[in-house]
């Protein structure tokens, strides 16, 4: 009789913190009633240029288009994710906001919540882009604009290489694994990696799975989520050969891959090690790490090495691409901000302030750190470029796959694994 | 007592007109005695629910709400955008249960229980022994062990992992000291790791246990002793027969919250391990497994089932230690507040 009774009780109460949270969802009036238009923009810069440069980016847009407000926030980076689902579930998206392709935008494409771009993208900056605006297609639609490509390779330190003897920068495995001995024989740690987060030594795996898969395979692997080419394995086999010679600095599987002195980027920032495999954003990472908080001087770059036998272009690049989409209730406006930030003199002005390369071709000349521009003259040569195969793959597929990456790193699998809890979290899509 | 009369004092204020008929009905009772009672009754709820309800709004809303909806989650895949729509039942909990990494994740957490307790119970017991004596530098010595304590999960799991690196101050100091071969891999061995993470907690949680244990000393009547003393009792003898079964409630007490916090472990072995290297490092928890497979995977769906699965081993486990441990020393409360 007692619990009953407290039992209606509850449910009653329950019922009153239903409607509570009912009421929370329901009312997102949108802003902007007597024709002027707001549009919310978030973005993941919190310091410095590249906070300035979508200050100054905004406000140039609203004077271009008087009636037009942008209103930014700007998010930190790690916090991005979270806060947008929280955003898109409760009916309070942003009208911009950051994209960077894939299968995660896919998701969100996928619950009818991002804008078809596909139509309202100007043609010059449909040249000037180019391929990357792949990046952001979702069944051959366009739902995002890019703002930098940031193609990966692998970063080192000139001083280094020097000191142990190494005169040419490796080309192919084989004279990988020579600098390797040569940096371990003149007592230098020859690769930082940064284990702990577990995507840079996935990043690994992508590359030499870059070099063992064709074009067609990585594409058709991703599309349909079968896993079955051998040359999958023979990634993953090529890379514990690889390990196999321990190139990697010491405690590399509790390495953080950017934070402090001690991270793999930290170990390249102070000479502690003599390469890293990294996206074209490292070079502003380091020189946030280095003594004195300068770029390092001596800091060069050389494309992931040719594998013997792969089926893949030995010119093919791996990288993101960073852009940003609109949400599918927001004005026609979001789509005018877009095409205005990929003109010429805005995307320089991106180059500069985020010492990275522009999405836009026209805007190349901006690019003139010497490692940065190594790698702008690959990224123009390359026969194709694949967007991060993590990312590629989706969230859950590309998780299990980092995961399994550092599972035979700690002696914990080896290639069938890799593969195999890939192929159990394709089917639990 | 105090209850009624704070009714009294409310109700008059309230209706001054007829408050002395009121308050003299609850309080003397001359009339037929059925219809007093019922409104002090009535009385008595407005005041629970005027005291009580805006707390238990906020619980339900910010407690039971989830829960609830956790467990709703936990039948869906979903990938955490709008409305989940793909019902798969129990699909996701018996994922769970089959994959060998929750396993071995449930299996930390149970070692970690265990040890938490063998570690820490009677080196905690041992020290509030200690420190409950008179004794020069007491002060200082209490505040150095409950230091750990206080600092956050965050600074003392950076500071640690900076410390136990491969090339850290750890080995650097065993290499200077001429002990090259003490040192090792501390994070990374599977065999190792899992006790650095004791060592950590140990470390951090044992002054807690100790400032409870002090507490409970000091509950203890001294006359005792002194009887104790009397009869001849030598030192240890008067601490295992009398200040040991004394503080038996304290004891219970801290094991039950070691326990639960220890099936629910995650800043510390998040912060030094990350969740993708603590699985073969062998320091993975339930913890880390729901944000390694949920929310960094994306399955949100998956990822509220795995919650729930944590929620019912804890909620199993206190009710158990509750009914058959705690049952001496909570009697008293439950059964007394009513009449």
């Amino acid at each position: 009789m007692k619990a009953r009774k407290s039992l209606a009780t509850s449910v009653a109460v329950l019922m009153g913190a239903l409607a509570l949270a009912a009421c929370g969802g329901s009312d997102d009036t949108s802003a902007g009633g007597d024709g002027d238009v707001e549009l919310t923009f978030w973005h993941n810069s919190t310091t410095g240029d590249g906070k300035a440069y979508w200050d100054a980016t905004a406000a140039a847009f609203e004077e271009a288009n008087p009636g037009v407000t942008v209103k930014i926030q700007s998010i930190q980076n790690e916090d991005m994710d979270g806060k947008l689902q929280t955003a898109l579930n409760s009916g309070d998206a942003p009208d911009i906001f950051m994209a960077r392709g894939g299968g995660k935008l896919a998701d969100i494409v996928d619950s009818g919540q991002v804008m078809d771009l596909t139509d309202k993208i100007d043609d010059d900056v449909r040249e000037a882009v180019g391929g990357a605006l792949d990046a952001f297609a979702v069944d051959g639609k366009v739902y995002g604009m890019p703002t930098a490509v940031l193609p990966g390779g692998i970063w080192y330190s000139k001083d280094l290489f020097a000191q142990a003897g190494i005169t040419e920068t490796p080309t192919t495995m084989a004279e990988l694994e020579d600098a390797v001995a040569k940096l371990k024989a003149a007592g230098i740690q020859p690769i930082a990696l940064g284990g702990k987060d577990a995507w840079p030594a996935a990043h690994w795996y992508y590359f030499f799975a870059l070099r063992a898969c064709s074009q067609d395979t990585i594409n058709e692997s991703a599309a349909e989520m079968n896993f079955d080419d051998p040359c999958w394995t023979e990634a993953g086999q090529a890379y514990a050969d690889f390990a196999g010679i321990e190139p990697f600095n010491n405690g590399f599987l509790t390495t953080t891959a950017q934070q402090g002195a001690g991270s793999s980027a930290g170990l390249l920032a102070n000479h502690q090690a003599a390469m890293e495999l990294m996206g074209a954003w490292n070079p502003g990472v380091i020189a946030g790490l280095t003594p004195d908080g300068e770029p390092l001087a001596d800091l060069g770059w050389f494309p992931f090495p040719a594998i013997e036998g792969g089926k893949g272009d030995a010119t093919a690049m791996m990288g993101g691409v960073d852009g940003y989409a609109c949400h599918v209730d927001a004005p026609d406006a979001c789509a005018d901000f877009l095409n205005f930030y990929m003109k010429q003199e805005h995307q320089e002005g991106y180059a500069e302030a985020f010492v990275t390369l522009p999405a836009s071709k026209d805007a190349q000349g901006a690019v003139t750190d010497p490692a940065l521009q190594d790698v702008l003259a690959s990224y123009n040569d390359a026969a194709y470029v694949s967007v991060w195969l993590d990312t590629l793959l989706g969230q859950n597929v590309g998780n299990a796959l980092n995961a399994g990456v550092v599972d035979m790193l700690a002696g914990d699998g080896d290639a069938d694994s890799i593969v195999a809890a890939v192929k159990a979290a394709a089917a639990k899509e | 007592m105090s209850n009624s009369q704070g009714g009294n004092a409310l109700l008059r204020t309230s209706t001054p007109g007829d408050g002395s008929a009121v308050g003299d009905g609850a309080v003397t009772a001359p009339s037929p005695a059925r219809r007093p009672r019922r409104r002090g009754d009535w009385r008595k709820r407005a005041e629970i629910a005027l005291l009580a309800g805006p707390a238990i709004v906020v619980f339900i809303a910010f407690v039971i709400f989830p829960v609830v909806m956790a467990a709703y989650y936990g039948f869906f895949k979903w990938k955490g955008y709008g409305v989940p729509t793909d019902f798969v039942g129990l699909e996701n909990y018996l994922t769970i249960l089959q994959d060998s990494t929750f396993i071995d994740a449930l299996s930390h957490n149970g070692f970690i229980v265990v040890m938490s307790l063998v570690m820490q119970g009677p080196a905690a017991v041992i020290l509030a022994l200690l420190l409950n004596r008179k004794m020069r530098g007491r002060g200082l010595i209490r505040v150095l062990i409950f230091v750990p304590y206080v600092v956050s999960e965050v600074i003392v799991g950076t500071g640690w992992s900076l410390m136990l690196q491969t090339t850290g101050a750890i080995n650097d100091l065993f290499g200077k000291i001429g002990l090259e071969g003490w040192a090792v891999d501390w994070l990374s061995d599977p065999d190792v790791a899992i006790w650095s993470l004791m060592i950590i907690i140990t470390w951090k949680y044992i002054g807690f246990a100790v400032i409870l244990f002090l507490a409970g000393l000091q509950s203890i009547p001294e006359e005792l002793h002194e009887a104790a003393a009397i009869d001849g009792a030598s030192y240890w003898q008067t601490q295992r027969s009398i200040t040991l079964p004394l503080l038996g409630p304290t004891l219970r007490i801290w094991a039950f919250l070691s326990i639960i916090g220890s099936l629910q472990l995650f800043d510390l072995v998040y912060i030094i391990w990350g969740q993708y290297v603590s699985a073969t490092a062998g320091t993975s928890t339930m913890a880390t497994y729901m944000v390694l497979n949920g929310r960094n995977a994306g399955n949100y769906g998956f990822g509220n089932a795995v919650a729930v699965v944590l929620f019912i081993i804890s909620l199993v486990i206190a009710l158990t230690y509750q009914r058959f441990v705690l049952r001496r020393d909570t009697q008293g409360a439950i059964t007394e507040g009513k009449k």
